[in-house]
Parts: C-alpha cells; structure tokens; sequence
C-alpha cells in the first residue's frame, strides 16, 4: 500500500495545488512539501521494504496495477524525488504561471516514479507515455526563445520512442502464448525464440535510445536540453533521460537477454561513438547550456558501454553512473542558470571573472568546480566512482569501446576546465558586474546537490549499496576479477 | 595674492584661442577654466574628501615608519621589527601640524594621529600584543609603502637630481662613513662590506629612498587632513577648491629640503645633507607621481618580464600600471600593493563616504572596490593639481591675454592629456558617476 | 656704474629678491667681478607666488640659492646676444629658455626692463619667477 501512496503522493498534489485558491508562494511550498515527502516515503521503504502490490486494472488487455521496488527501481524512484524537490526549489520565486508549471512538474513526476515502481511492463508503458506531454509543455511554455521548435522536435521523437516501446510490449504479450500477460515476473519466463527476440529488442532499443539519447537518435537533445527552463532541464536530463537506461536493463538486458548477447557489441560500439561524439562537441560550444547538453550525451554512451558489456561490475557501474550522472547533470544546470539568471547571459564569450571575491559569483563558482570536476571524472566526487565502475566492468569485454570512452572521459576534462578557465579566471568587466550576489535560498539546490555528489564520491556504497545485489544476477557474462558482495538488499529480485 | 589655477568667467568674451580638437577636449577645456580632470559634482566632492581623510590615516603611519627605517633601522640584516615603530617616532612631530609648526598646514597636533593609534592598538581582531598583531597581519600595510618606494628607486628617468646624486663620489663617501659608523665592532659586516661595498651602497641607497618618501608623505598627511576639516565646515565649493588648495598647498611646500640623516650611537650621520638642495617638488613630489601614479609595475605574477615575452614594455617610461591605469579588482590574492592600501583606507572611512557605498552596488560587502575606484578619483584630482601647479610655475596664467600664451598652455595640457590615450587609462571612466 | 645689486637696491621694486639673496647668503658671490646675467624678479612676482613659497624658500637657504641660482647666467649677455640661442645654461645647471622673437621673454617670464649695464654684469627685469623644470 505504501507504494501507491509513492504515487498518490504526486498524484494528490498535482491536482488540488493547482485547483485550490492559494498563493502562489503556497503552490510553490506544497510542491516541494510533495516532492520532499516521496523522497522521505522512499527513504523510509529503503528501511521497511514493502511487498509488492498486485491490482487488477483493465484486465481484459492485461494492465495490471503492479507495483514494486528492488534495488534497480528504488535508488532511480530516490534519485527522481531529490531531483524534483530540487527542480522546484531551483524555479524562480515569481514563477510565471506557477499553478500550471507545478502541476505539470508534479505530473511529470508521476510519470516517471511510476515507470519506475512498474512491474507491468503495460503499466511501464502507460507511465513511461505519460511523462511526454508535461514535459513538452514545460519546455513550450516556459522555455528559451526557441522553445517552440524544441517542444515539436523533443515531441515528435518522444512520440516516436513511445510508439515503438507500445509495439515492442505489446509484441512482447502478443507472441507469448498464455495469454496478455504483460507483467515482469512473466516477460522475464518468457521463452520466445531468438529470431522474434531480435525483432523487439530493435524496438526496444530504438524507443530507449530515444529517451537516453544516444547517436544517431539524438537530434532532440541538444535543443531541447538549452530551451528548456532550469527546473525542467534538471529533471528531463538528470531522471527522464535515465529512464532510457532503466528501460534498457529491464526489457534489453533482463527480458531478450539471448537478443542482446548476440548484439552487444554493435550496441558497445554506438554507446563509445555517441560518448566521443558528445564529448567533442562540448569542446565546440560557445553556450553554457548546449556544452552541459553535449557532456549529458557522452555520459550516456558510457552508461551504453556497461549496459552492454553487461558484466556485474558493469552493471553496478550502470546504477552508479545513472546516480552519480544524475546528480551531476542536474547540478551543472542548476548551476549554469543560476549564472544565467544573475548575469543576463549564458555565452562563454561574454563571461570572465566570475570568481571575484567582491563582485563575481565566487560561491556558485567554487560549487560550479566541483561539479566540472564530478563530471570530469575526478576522484573524490560520484563521477568517479561510476565511471571506475562503468570502464573496469566493461574492460574486460569490450575493450575497444572501453578505451574510446576512457578518450571521451578525459575529453570532458577538456571542456570543463575550458569552461572554468574562460568564465571563472579572468578579469571581471566592471562595468557589466551589477548583479547581486546569489542568496542561501538560491545558493541551497546546488548546495544539497554537491553535497550528495562529494558524498558518492567520498562514500560509494551511496551510489551501489542500494543495487549490488540485484544487478549481478542480471549479469549476461562474468567478469573473473570481481566477486560481488551482496550487501543488505531490499527485497529479492522477483523472479 | 592671486590663487593661481582659478581663472574669471570667459563666457561672455569670444575665446582667444579655437577650441582643441584632443579627444579629451572637454577635459581640456575644464583645466583651462581652472578645473581638475574630475567633474565638478557634490558627490565627487564627498568622495574624494572622504578618501583623502582615509588616505592620510595610514599615510601618517607610513611616513613616520619610513623615516623610522631610514634613520634608525637604518642597514639592520635582520630588520624582522621594522615596523615596530617606536615611540619616538609617533611622537616625532610633523612639521607641518601642531603649535611648534613654522608652517602650519594642519589645525590639528603633531603627533600620531588617535585613530591610528586606536589601529594600531585594536587591529580588526581585537587588542592583544603587538606581536601577535604582526604576525596575523592585523596591522598598517606598511608593504605598500615600500612597494611605492621601491618603485621610486627602479624607475629612471623622472627627472630632478637625487637619483644622480646616489652615484656620486660625495654620496658614497658619505654612505661609506655611516656604514663603518654603524657596523663599529662588527668584524663579519665590515669584512662583508670590504668584499661587496656595491651591495651595502645599494642598500644604502634604497633607504635614502626610504627617507625620500617619508618626508614626501609628511607634508601631504597634514594637507589631506586639513582638506577634511575644511570639507566638514563647508569650506569647498565644488572640486576645483579642493584641488585649488592642493595646488597652493604643493607651492607652499616646495622648497622643503630633502636629506637623509641616520642616527647612529647618539651621533648624526648626513648622508644626504640639506646643503646639497633638493627640493621637496622636485625630488620627491615629481618622480613620485610619476612612479607611483603613472608608472609601477604590474601585478605580481601577472605579467612576464621576459623581453622575448613582450608583456612589459621595454621603455620604463611606457610603464602604465599606476592608480592612474589601475583596475580596480585584485588580481590574485593578498600582497597586491594597492590592494593592501585598500585595505587600510577600508578602516578609516568617514561614516558619509560608507552611506555612499551603502547605497550602491553590493553595499557593504563590495567596499573595498567602490573605495579604491573613490580612490582612483581621488587621485586624478591630485594629478590635475599636480599639472596645475606645473603649469602655474613654468608656463602661463589661465587668464592671460596673450593667446601665445594660452596656447603654450594648450600645448602642455594636450601633451599631459597624451599619457591617458592608451586604453588602460580610466580618464573616460571617471567622468561618468556610474563608475563605482 | 653700480654693482647688480646696489643697482637692484636703487630701483626700490626688488626688496624681496635681495632679501632673498641674503638669506641664501649669495650676496658675496653676485658682488664679486663675475660678470653675471641676473633676470631680477619684481616684488610683485614674488608676492604672486601662493602663499608659503616665499617663506619656506627663506628657511632653507640652500634650496633658495638653487632657485635663485636658476636666474643667473654666467657672462654678461645684452638681449641681442641673448635671443641669439634658444636656451642658456644658467648657474645651477638646468637651462633657461629665451624667446628668440618679438616680445622679449625668459621661459615663462616678459622681460619689461632689459639691458640694464652694471659693473659686474647685466640686469633683466622679469615680470615671473622662473623655476627650473
């Protein structure tokens, strides 16, 4: 029961927030009072794990309510609820339109919480569609100056993923025999010959390298990641876009597993090709945002790399990556408008001296270099811990694609210490340096971020502790080096 | 007794002279009127009178310091409490303030002024032993002092005779006496001193510098001093008044004798003796503005001096790190000379000059960088009075009728105007308030 | 003919010079045979000096003598020899520009009496107090 109320949680409050006569400081309060009360709700089912929940919904085409958290699910459901409270608090006080931009936040949220809680690969689907209209309304409504041609391009291709995710389900359910069985516990038994798993895993992979994006399939991303408002971006790349990854482990990797042996190595070599592609053009741009956007992308290809190699360690470098990369991605852009917001602009050539003690940005700078250094890879922060995992469980498959990622990672080195150097050292222009200084209610997203980054990085078991034990018996190949230690899990893999 | 840099109204009469065609012009044209290069605003007024009084709070500590150093200190090996200055030179008094002056410039006493001595006592921490005072650093800047001197000592070419004279055979048989005299009884400094005289005649020289910029700063303490307590009885009308009693101020002054006299066991040795006659205008007023105003030298570590390198100029007279070119921002972190002087106007504001800053920008926590643009301000004002004076004392009246004449000044007005053409000159700032 | 400064002493107008001269304790030197050139400032050059110069000047006698010394050239030079060279060196070192045309000028200052013949040397009557520099 509990686990519905992760749902109704977002659920309740993005109805009556909206529709009940309230300020709209209160709108903005409740929002983060949701988001904030889901992530204690998930907090506390990490140390009570509750059963699984079993509704019969539409029964006639095989929609089930079935709901349940394992160590996959429930560090992403945890990583979702921070990043909207986050995204909320990060919106602007005068928010433009505030009931209908939290209504649509808290309905993207249950879209993606409950893709996540999922174990009907149709309710899967239902949620995972749901998500696409809030947030192309969010970035149509409130976003940058091309905002119009960025929600047309990210909805037409989420359209797209959605469609071919619907027909690789129902695909699924239909070449079973026994019924419209769609839940998890039956695709996982499925026993489908390899030449029909080839065909939905096609599907599968074309709807969730949609969503991560990966090379080629990323034509929406760049766009729509600058367009979008902070709050929105915050949550599209730092949870929307890991949903792709989740949606590759489970039906990729857990449901076609004879499908994805066969085509791993075609997929190891997209995930290495779009890291160096995103990599290389973040070097290339001159807009703060588009380069954060180009760095999501080739981190996505690492998490491509190790859902592919598919070793244990890779795949707890996977949880890892798409806990550390979110909390990282969803920094940076906090970040990146915070500046945007205090100095007028978001282009690298009108930015220096932003570290000036007296007139600068000195504190968000100093959070910007952590979270530069968190998503170059540096020790001591989560992006180094997921990226160990991700490139030493990968190492021993794919070792071609391993290097070229290893390339891209030192790549990012590249554009974050450029970025750094051009907008932070320098000389500050006196005569555009009128902004006020950021306070602790702005200051406190990017804050409570970095600290969970420092702490990934200073305390792993953070980013793996949650998932070790579910992700080795997913593991479609050994790798000799490593034993896996499973650590207190929540609930056994429901198999 | 006519007050040389104000001129009468000319608007009636057509010009004498066609109007210039400088880029400064309009700056130009207001220096023929008897102005400054400031604009002639209230708020100007306030500022720079208010930065002037913070100015000369630490100025009376630096000058009391340097001579301290020079006279006492004096070639110390190990001169770890140099600014432990004593109480003999706080008490030391200034000739230009107090009863017993000759030339009072000052109403107020000749000794350390109380607010520096309320400083030196509390710091910003709080009291505790002048010891532990230095060693955190809570103290008066005093390396920004020698940082200005040692840029008087380094750049050639400034024009006056004290730089030739401490390469004269009279100078070093004078420095020669003093060392012996100061090293009697010390055989390892005097067998050093047989092996490298040139390095103790440096040294020497570098204090007579010491004791250059101290008698300098003597003078303007009180004049700066004296400037605020006309200000806050309503005695200046608008900038060209301060910078008129600049101006008479500088003449005043000008033949104050320059030397340098070390005490050595009671005894004292004229290293540099008042016979020699220089003056306070010509040897030290001029090469300090020129050195401390126009020239310097850049940020530690900001730029190379690798002549391959081509960051520094390689004339010393294209040198354009001055307050006159300065930007504002530190550079980098604490040791920065102007940042130290900041640092010390910062404690001594007159509480109208911190309502401004109040105000604007980022209010208190942005302090620092509204008074040194104040600052910067402050000091074109006394460049302007400094031109003025040149002009009043080599070319012609403002208003004389010989248009000759007015054109000699015009000439020289355009040349001086000349030296802020390059782009790191903050001229065109400062005649916009909006420059905080 | 009289010496320069008996002669500066008769015309009544240069009270502060040869006060200044005595301070500076140049008296001896400027009655000796020199010759000497001496552009003698009128009273009234010295009293338009700001207030202060003067006296600080005459409390220190050796930077008064370089100032006064500034007026002096070596030789005697009438006004026709003189507007013969663009600068003279005068005795304290610096040199002393001269307007070589119409009007008859010393650095920044008119001459209104020239030629002025004493025993040992000439007088020129300035109208300023000229300063090296």
């Amino acid at each position: 029961m509990t686990l519905l109320l992760l749902l109704l949680i977002p659920l309740a409050a993005g109805v009556l927030l909206p529709l009940l006569p309230l300020p709209a400081a209160t709108v903005r309060s409740g929002a983060l009072v949701a988001a904030l009360a889901q992530l204690g709700l998930g907090l506390w089912l990490w140390r009570h794990p509750s059963d699984d929940l079993s509704l019969n919904w539409l029964p006639q085409i095989g929609l089930r309510l079935d709901l349940g958290l394992d160590g996959l699910s429930l560090p992403l459901v945890l990583l979702a609820a921070l990043l909207t409270a986050m995204a909320i608090l990060t919106s602007p006080q005068d928010q433009n339109r505030p009931r209908l931009f939290y209504g649509l936040m808290l309905a993207t949220n249950l879209g993606l919480v409950g893709s996540f809680l999922a174990r009907n690969a149709l309710l899967f689907v239902l949620a995972y569609e749901l998500i696409l209209i809030p947030t192309t309304l969010l970035v149509a409504i409130w976003g940058g100056p091309r905002r119009a041609g960025a929600a047309v391009r990210f909805l037409l291709y989420g359209a797209i993923s959605g469609i071919a995710l619907l027909t690789a389900v129902l695909a699924f359910g239909w070449l079973q025999n026994g019924g419209l069985d769609f839940s998890f516990r039956a695709l996982a038994e499925h026993t489908l010959p390899s030449g029909q798993q080839r065909w939905i895993l096609a599907l599968v992979l074309l709807a969730f390298g949609l969503k991560l994006p990966v090379v080629p399939l990323h034509g929406w991303q760049p766009l729509t990641y600058s367009e979008a408002p902070t709050p929105v971006a915050m949550v599209l790349a730092g949870a929307v876009s890991k949903l792709g990854a989740y949606g590759l482990l489970r039906f990729g990797i857990e449901f076609l597993p004879d499908a994805w042996t066969a085509w791993a190595s075609w997929i190891a070599a997209v995930g290495a090709i779009s890291a160096i592609y995103g990599a290389l053009n973040a070097i290339a741009q001159l807009d703060m945002r588009k380069l954060v956007a180009y760095s999501s992308l080739g981190h996505m290809g690492f998490l491509l790399l190790a859902l592919a190699a598919a070793t244990p360690l890779s795949l707890q470098g996977v949880i890892a990556q798409m806990l550390a990369h979110g909390l990282i991605i969803a920094l940076l852009f906090c970040l990146v408008g915070l500046i945007e917001t205090k100095t007028g602009t978001r282009a690298i050539p009108e930015l220096s001296g932003l570290l000036n003690a007296q007139r600068g940005l000195p504190f968000t700078m100093g959070l910007m270099l952590l979270a530069l250094m968190a998503a170059a890879g540096v020790p001591g922060q989560a992006g180094f811990v997921a990226e160990l995992l991700v490139f030493e469980g990968s190492w021993v498959a794919y070792p071609w694609p391993t290097l070229v990622c290893l390339l891209s990672s030192g790549f990012t080195a590249v554009y974050a210490v450029r970025l750094f150097n051009r907008v932070g050292f320098g000389r500050l222009d006196n005569a555009k340096a009128d902004w006020a200084s950021t306070s602790w209610s702005e200051r406190a997203p990017a804050l409570v971020l970095t600290a969970f980054v420092v702490l990934g990085g200073i305390w792993p078991t953070l980013l793996t502790g949650l998932s070790e034990g579910d992700t080795a018996p997913l593991a479609l190949r050994s790798s000799e080096a490593v034993t896996v230690i499973a650590t207190s899990t929540p609930q056994e893999l429901n198999a | 007794m006519t007050l040389p840099a104000t001129a009468p109204a000319a608007a009636t009469t057509t010009p004498l002279i066609p109007p210039s065609t400088h880029r400064y012009a309009e700056v130009i044209h207001r220096l023929e009127a008897g102005g400054s290069m400031l604009p002639d605003t209230p708020e100007n007024l306030k500022q720079i009178i208010g930065i002037y009084k913070a100015y000369a709070v630490p100025m009376d500590f630096y000058w009391r310091d340097l001579l301290y150093i020079a006279e006492k200190v004096f070639l110390n090996p190990l001169p770890a409490f140099k600014y432990f200055i004593s109480q003999e030179y706080l008490d030391r008094p200034n000739s230009y303030a107090g009863d017993q002056s000759k030339l009072r410039i000052w109403r107020g006493g000749e000794k350390a002024h109380p607010e520096l001595l309320e400083f030196m006592a509390r710091g910003e921490t709080g009291k505790m032993p002048k010891l532990l005072h230095h060693l955190w650093h809570d103290r008066v800047n005093m390396e920004f002092a020698e940082a200005c001197m040692q840029a008087m000592l380094w750049h050639q070419g400034m024009g006056g005779r004290f730089n030739d004279y401490l390469d004269s055979d009279a100078y070093k048989a004078n420095a020669d006496r003093a060392i012996r005299a100061y090293f009697r009884g010390n055989p390892l400094m005097l067998g050093l001193y047989k092996l490298f005289p040139e390095m103790f005649l440096e040294q020497v020289r570098q204090l007579s510098y010491y004791a250059n910029l101290g008698l300098f700063w003597e003078v303007m303490a009180p004049v700066f001093f004296e400037m605020s307590d006309i200000y806050d009885e309503g005695g200046f009308n608008g900038v060209p008044d301060a910078m008129d009693f600049l101006v008479n101020g500088i003449f005043a002054v000008a033949g104050r004798p320059i030397y340098h006299h070390v005490f050595i066991g009671g005894e004292c040795y004229e290293i540099i003796p008042k016979s020699e006659g220089f003056t306070w205008l010509y040897e030290a007023a001029l090469p300090y503005v020129e050195a401390v105003f126009y020239r310097t030298s850049p940020f530690r570590g900001t730029k190379s001096y690798n002549a391959q390198a081509g960051q520094v100029p390689s004339d010393q007279a294209d040198f354009h790190y001055g307050i006159l070119y300065a930007d504002v921002y530190p550079v980098g972190s604490a040791g920065i000379p102007p940042t130290l002087l900041m640092q010390d106007m910062l404690h001594f504001l007159p509480p109208y000059l911190k309502e401004i800053y109040k105000q604007h920008k980022r209010g208190e926590e942005d302090e620092l960088i509204q008074l040194g643009i104040t600052f910067q301000r402050s000091m074109y004002n006394v460049t302007s009075a400094v031109i003025q004076a040149l002009r009043c004392a080599l070319l012609y009246p403002l208003d004389d009728t010989d248009p000759e004449h007015l054109m000699a000044n015009r000439r020289f007005f355009e040349a001086q105007m000349d030296r802020f053409l390059r782009p790191e000159a903050r001229l065109s700032d400062i005649q916009s308030q909006d420059y905080r | 003919m009289a010496t320069i400064l008996e002669t500066a002493a008769s015309a009544g107008c240069f009270n502060t010079l040869l006060a200044a001269v005595d301070a500076a304790g140049l008296r001896g030197a400027l009655e000796s045979a020199g010759p000497f050139t001496v552009f003698a400032p009128v009273d009234d050059a010295f009293a338009a000096l700001p207030p202060g110069t003067v006296q600080t000047l005459v409390d220190n006698p050796p930077q008064l003598a370089r100032i006064l010394k500034f007026h002096v050239l070596a030789g005697a030079h009438q006004r026709a020899e003189l507007v013969g060279q663009n600068a003279w060196a005068s005795l304290e070192g610096a040199p002393v520009a001269i307007r070589r045309s119409e009007p008859f000028e010393v650095k920044n200052a008119t001459v209104v009496n020239a030629d002025i013949a004493c025993d040992n040397g000439v007088v020129h009557v300035i109208d300023r107090v000229i300063l090296p520099g």
